[in-house]
């Protein structure tokens, strides 16, 4: 009895912190893009389509709709507002200023490729879908369980 | 080379400075339907000049810092290039605009534009009308916009809009604005317009602010028989706003005191009067939201100026409810009774509007 307890501790101190990681959202850009950190209220900004530059360049928000809880988490975490307010905040900002809404993408392969082929790109997805990924960077976590 | 041409070349040749970045593009279209009975009339001239149908289309063509930013509205009585802005993204707060833009002395201008769509009620303040349907301000211009938005100590927001350029002329149709698409080469005058405000957070609507504009006016032809002589007006504006908005309720306004200045080729009038507005917004349950609108102004019914406008009103009172019955699309009521300086009347519209990406 003793060794199984044993066992099930150990199986929790081994397996337990890698299934919290994974439960985890990070914003990740491409390993050789220049951006190197994001505030919060800079990420924010980023999803509601608001311009961010960094070093003078455009940065390209990609928003990660593979699943319905990174949605919840996005509503919840990064744009802190309800559908509703988020799609109303969309719509008043390019009929202000012409703001470009990030690009909606519907599977973390084609949110991947996409953050490939532009330096400026930045999007977040599960870390369990970029770790170990070398030529992807995670600027930090959004959201942990 | 015609000034639309001008801004596509301009942006072309700034597309080099944004190498390594992609193009981007954004559209969006608000149409809106609405029917419009008038009854009560006292007046010979009632507003009924509002579109019917109209589409408004806005499109953002964006590389790096640089972007081409228009509006084009299409209607049951006109096509019109409202807004045509090449912007350069000097920071993430600050953008330099050069083209047709809106006048940023209005809050509303700022909130809602053309877009029927984010507007709770269906027709703008009189004070805020655009120059075709009767207004009795200059809202179009045509020279460098600059807009800004910083943090300022406490955790508050500014946000300043800072503007000048080629004024409306005066005709007898009333106020004409330049038009990109066809433009004129009659005598046109200068306006300088800014607005600033705060704000407790970036994106809170919550806010109050001040206003100022100084615009003259070159009259073309005359508005009415009685300007004979009229050679240009020359309006200065001062002005307050304030917005307070909670999840259930929003509440906001604006006041102007004008003074203007009719410059005839052998004497000067002078005149001064004000205009305002307050608006109230209840979110109701299950989508609905009611309104109500006030519109007064003080010194409107002996003024020479707003005499150069037919339809210029001196009260309004309007109610109504919306229901947004589905995503992006909204259906709206209103009442209105409106007091011109020549009588009065009363309307009831009814209306369909969406945005569609």
């Amino acid at each position: 009895m003793r060794r199984l307890l044993c066992i099930l501790l150990l199986a929790c101190g081994v397996f337990g912190p890698v299934h919290s990681a994974s439960e985890s959202v990070v914003l990740v850009v491409r390993a050789d893009s220049a951006v190197k950190d994001l505030s919060s209220v800079e990420v924010r900004k980023l999803f509601l389509g608001v311009p961010v530059l960094v070093d003078g360049k455009l940065l390209h928000a990609i928003r990660n709709r593979s699943d319905a809880r990174l949605d919840d988490i996005f509503l919840q975490q990064i744009v802190a507002m309800t559908q509703e307010a988020y799609d109303r905040q969309i719509l008043v900002g390019l009929n202000r200023q012409g703001w470009v809404r990030p690009a909606e993408v519907g599977s973390v392969a084609r949110v991947i490729e996409d953050l490939y082929v532009d330096p400026q790109a930045v999007s977040y997805m599960w870390l369990r879908d970029v770790e170990h990924n070398p030529r992807l960077k995670v600027l930090r976590t959004l959201w942990g369980e | 080379m015609r000034v639309p041409h001008l801004l596509f070349a301009l942006l072309l040749l700034g597309s080099p400075l944004a190498r390594g970045d992609t193009w981007q593009f954004e559209y969006l279209m608000m149409p809106s339907a609405q029917a419009v009975g008038t009854f009560d009339r006292q007046a010979p001239f009632t507003q009924f000049y509002d579109e019917v149908v109209q589409a408004d289309n806005l499109f953002t063509i964006q590389r790096g810092p640089f972007k081409l930013f228009g509006e084009y509205l299409l209607s049951d009585h006109e096509g019109d290039l409202e807004r045509l802005q090449l912007g350069w993204q000097l920071s993430s707060d600050t953008v330099v605009w050069m083209g047709r833009y809106h006048q940023p002395s209005s809050e509303w201008n700022h909130e809602h534009h053309h877009g029927q769509y984010l507007s709770t009620s269906i027709t703008r303040p009189a004070a805020e009308e655009w120059e075709d349907l009767g207004g009795i301000l200059p809202q179009h211009f045509t020279g460098i916009l600059v807009e800004s938005n910083h943090a300022v100590p406490n955790g508050m927001y500014l946000r300043t809009a800072v503007a000048g350029g080629l004024a409306p002329q005066l005709t007898s149709d009333g106020m004409e604005p330049f038009d990109l698409v066809h433009p004129d080469h009659n005598r046109r005058l200068a306006g300088y317009q800014a607005r600033a405000s705060i704000h407790p957070s970036e994106f809170a609507d919550t806010g109050f602010g001040i206003l100022a504009a100084n615009d003259e006016l070159a009259v073309v032809s005359l508005p009415t028989p009685r300007a004979f002589g009229l050679d240009h007006v020359d309006l200065t504006l001062v002005g307050a706003f304030g917005t307070y908005a909670t999840p259930s309720w929003k509440i906001f306004g604006t006041w102007y005191y004008v003074r203007a200045g009719l410059d005839y080729a052998d004497h000067l009038v002078h005149d001064r009067f004000s205009v305002g507005y307050l608006q109230v917004e209840k979110r109701l349950g299950h989508d609905f939201t009611a309104f109500g609108r006030i519109e007064t102004s003080v010194g409107a019914s002996d003024s020479p100026y707003l005499q150069l406008y037919q339809e210029a009103g001196r009260e309004k009172y309007i109610g109504g409810l919306r229901w947004d019955f589905m995503q992006r699309q909204a259906l709206t009521l209103q009442l209105g009774k409106t007091d011109t300086l020549q009588g009065h009347f009363a309307d009831i519209r009814f209306q369909w509007c969406a945005a569609l990406f």
